[in-house]
């Protein structure tokens, strides 16, 4: 089976065009979607189904750029991208700490201005996050060795910043009952 | 050079022959069909000129069923046998549903047939589910639609798209779609309501953009946000509530005027007279600031501010669900360019006046909001029909709810989370806990709860024959995949062993296949002649469907995709087919239908991969 890069006809980079991204998946689903077929023979009903699937999901894996990275990362090093990884990384330990704290704080103090203005620092981190991911893959050629366990690490600390985003939302979603 | 076929007068279906499908609008209150004739989707009227039919069934002593206006007249005078808003009861438990008013204690009752908790009702010595009294709405639109449209008596309607809301789970999906078979309808395909809403509307204006759609029903409130963008619709994300409704509002203005005639609030029969009254209430106040009202004893004045007060904890409600809808979106409110308002309950004043407010825009209503989703269904209908082939519409549609699987604790480990384009198809691995363990129950359930108990239960099934390991060593792969129609089903396989079990996810209160089809036989009350007939007539059919299909698919590409072999092998498959379709062996066409498709899999295949080649290249020259 081809990879999710492969499929969209992309090079496996970790930059893409998100714009050029939804214009293939459109393009791609007009010809092979299951309503194309919903008068066909079965056998089309079903061969329509399972690539309408295997679209569904690679784009679902080249638009997160956690999976995109996880993905990049399996099919240049063989590594398995989701795998636990220990962060031994004491400045982002603490800073770990003290975004739980601050949630928790905004929280209990029912300030939705505050988690606000806290989701909008937790996207700007995540937008530096995810442009030092691409720098680490970027260094693939000059350096020649792809530094794979730093790349891990990164994609983990993008992880966490995605999860403290999930749970702002839920917190505010408690606040208005 | 292959020779020209011809075929004999009658005895072979013409290429490009028109077929009818209609689109259904299966409300909680009321309920439409529509139809696309020369170019133009309408809905279709009753003989009285009625559009709407409410979605009211009434049994009667003798056995006589009547639905809808004919229904509605026993609402008040034989309430216990008449059934309203069956659309709530539809895919739910016993337990989900008693808190519902709408159904008192004695009507509700445990099924017959059903498994374990399934609602049912009580009418004389008989007992109806949810399914079997939505079927004979369907019905009723159905009989509609073949006389509006002409057919003759041996005809069928090709096919219908029934529409759900978006936020309707997998059991009450399944329920929608065993309805529509018992009663007899080829369903093309379930669309989520706000989906067709914006079909109506974007043929209608054919704007691109981003577009909110806005759906409050008479007990379902839909919020969908979706993108259009040369000719596809793509559902971003989609929320709501599906048991929250203008019904709610009812309730509220009910239970008000109970309290300001002391009545006894467990009356039935006052209760019933409180529901009606208060609808009219509503109704009146959305053009008039204050109205005189006589309810039992009781008479005064009601003003909107009043009601208003009653309703709006309920649209504040709505609010919330369009805040995290918005936002699993990845968009903020200003980003919307357009919301629709669509469902009855859109005309409440109060309701277009919040709603506005929030998007801080006029909301659209130049389609009338009853109408609107069974027009959308309508159109999409006629394409998936194929009577429009080279139409570009296309709706890409999201599954609502997250769908999860039961772990240690009675905590859900989800495998598709909520807004995953469908269809799409996932798999988990997990393993043993004990040494030795040989067997594994699967619990699957759809919500976004952390803990089993706040979410639905959709099925349990259990994966026997584990060879015997140590604990953790084997390797369970358990594969979610939902279809177009935003129905689950379910694969488990042991991987070092390939020990596998399967279910189409019937859930915990639906019915199973054989419950179905023992209904449907049930319900033909003609000979068993006229039962074969049918079936001969149906599979007659399905036969001309695959021949036209898959000679249409040789004709595209088989020459370029297939070997010569392989191409004939095809080709003759299928004129045997034809050969056998004109006779009278029911299991003979089966065959030979099974044939065709065995022998044209591979190229079904190869045509799509050829269809994503071809897409592709059509995006590059498109960049530059």
């Amino acid at each position: 089976m081809k990879n999710p890069f492969e499929l969209f006809g992309l090079e496996p980079n970790f930059l893409l065009d998100e714009q050029e991204l939804s214009q293939k998946l459109r393009n791609m689903l007009q010809s092979v979607h299951p309503d194309r077929f919903a008068s066909g023979s079965d056998q089309e009903q079903l061969a329509a189904m399972q690539k309408t699937t295997q679209i569904n999901d690679a784009y679902g894996v080249l638009k997160s750029p956690v999976r995109r990275a996880q993905a990049l990362l399996q099919l240049k090093a063989g590594l398995d991208g989701s795998k636990e990884v220990t962060v031994k990384d004491p400045v982002f330990l603490m800073q770990q700490l003290e975004l739980r704290e601050e949630l928790e704080t905004l929280s209990t103090k029912k300030d939705m201005g505050g988690l606000m203005d806290f989701a909008e620092t937790i996207e700007s981190m995540e937008d530096a996050q995810i442009a030092s991911i691409n720098d680490l893959f970027q260094q693939e050629g000059e350096n020649q060795l792809l530094e794979s366990d730093k790349i891990l690490t990164e994609i983990y600390k993008l992880q966490f910043l995605r999860k403290t985003l999930m749970d702002i939302d839920a917190a505010e979603e408690k606040i208005l009952g | 050079m292959a020779l020209l076929q011809i075929a004999e007068p009658g005895q072979s279906t013409k290429p490009h022959e028109h077929r009818y499908a209609a689109g259904i609008d299966l409300g909680t209150t009321n309920s439409l069909i529509a139809t696309v004739r020369s170019g133009v989707a309408e809905t279709l009227p009753d003989l009285e000129g009625n559009h709407l039919l409410p979605s009211i069934v009434h049994y009667a002593k003798d056995g006589t069923v009547s639905v809808g206006h004919s229904a509605k007249i026993f609402q008040c005078s034989d309430s216990e046998n008449t059934i309203s808003s069956v659309k709530r009861l539809m895919g739910r438990g016993l337990a989900d549903v008693q808190a519902i008013k709408a159904f008192t204690a004695n009507q509700l009752t445990a099924s017959g047939i059903g498994e374990k908790g399934m609602p049912a009702i009580q009418v004389f010595d008989q007992i109806k589910n949810p399914i079997e009294i939505s079927a004979e709405i369907l019905k009723v639109l159905a009989r509609r639609a073949e006389s509006a449209l002409g057919l003759q008596k041996d005809e069928q309607l090709g096919g219908v798209v029934i529409t759900v809301p978006a936020y309707f789970d997998d059991a009450q999906r399944q329920a929608t779609k065993d309805a529509a078979q018992l009663a007899g309808l080829n369903v093309l395909r379930l669309i989520n309501e706000p989906t067709a809403a914006a079909v109506a509307y974007g043929l209608d204006t054919g704007n691109e953009g981003i577009h909110a759609i806005y759906d409050l029903g008479g007990g379902t409130f839909d919020i969908s946000i979706l993108r259009l963008e040369k000719g596809v619709y793509e559902v971003l994300s989609t929320g709501g509530d599906s048991a929250l409704g203008g019904d709610d509002f009812d309730r509220a203005i009910a239970a008000h005027l109970v309290e300001l005639a002391k009545v006894d609030s467990d009356d039935r029969q006052a209760y019933q007279m409180a529901m009606l009254k208060a609808r009219e209430v509503k109704e009146a106040l959305t053009d008039h600031e204050s109205i005189d009202v006589h309810f039992m004893n009781w008479n005064g004045q009601v003003a909107r501010e009043l009601i208003n007060k009653l309703m709006a904890p309920i649209i504040d409600k709505t609010l919330l669900a369009c805040r995290r809808t918005i936002k699993d979106a990845g968009l903020k409110p200003t980003d919307i360019k357009e919301i629709v308002m669509v469902g009855g309950s859109t005309r409440v004043p109060l309701v277009q006046e919040k709603v506005g407010q929030y998007f801080k825009q006029e909301p659209m209503t130049s389609i009338d909001p009853d109408k609107v989703v069974a027009i959308g269904a309508a159109i999409q209908a006629d394409i998936l029909i194929g009577n429009k082939s080279n139409d570009q519409l296309l709706l890409l549609d999201v599954l609502p709810l997250s769908l999860g699987v039961e772990t240690m604790g009675g905590l859900v480990e989800k495998i598709i989370p909520r807004n995953t384009p469908i269809p799409i198809a996932r798999a988990q691995e997990f393993t043993t806990f004990k040494d030795g363990q040989t067997a594994m129950a699967i619990h699957v359930v759809q919500g976004e709860r952390e803990l089993v108990d706040d979410c639905r239960s959709l099925a349990r099934f259990e994966l026997r024959g584990i060879p015997p390991m140590v604990a953790g060593a084997a390797r369970i792969k358990v594969t979610y995949q939902v279809d177009a129609d935003g129905l689950l089903n379910v694969f488990a396989e042991e991987t070092t062993s390939g020990v596998q079990a399967e279910i189409q996810v019937k859930p915990s209160y639906g019915l199973t296949d054989s419950q179905v089809t023992d209904m449907l036989k049930s319900s033909i009350e003609k000979a068993e002649e006229d039962m074969q007939l049918r079936m001969l007539r149906e599979e007659q059919v399905e036969a001309s469907r695959v021949v036209e299909a898959v000679r249409a698919a040789l004709d595209d590409n088989g020459k370029l995709l297939l070997s010569q072999d392989e191409y004939e092998a095809i080709e003759s498959s299928v004129i045997q087919l034809e050969t056998i379709a004109q006779g009278t062996d029911i299991e003979a066409i089966k065959e030979a239908i099974k044939i065709v498709d065995t022998n044209s899999q591979e190229f079904a295949s190869k045509r799509m991969d050829a269809s994503i080649a071809k897409a592709l290249v059509g995006s590059e020259v498109d960049d530059i």
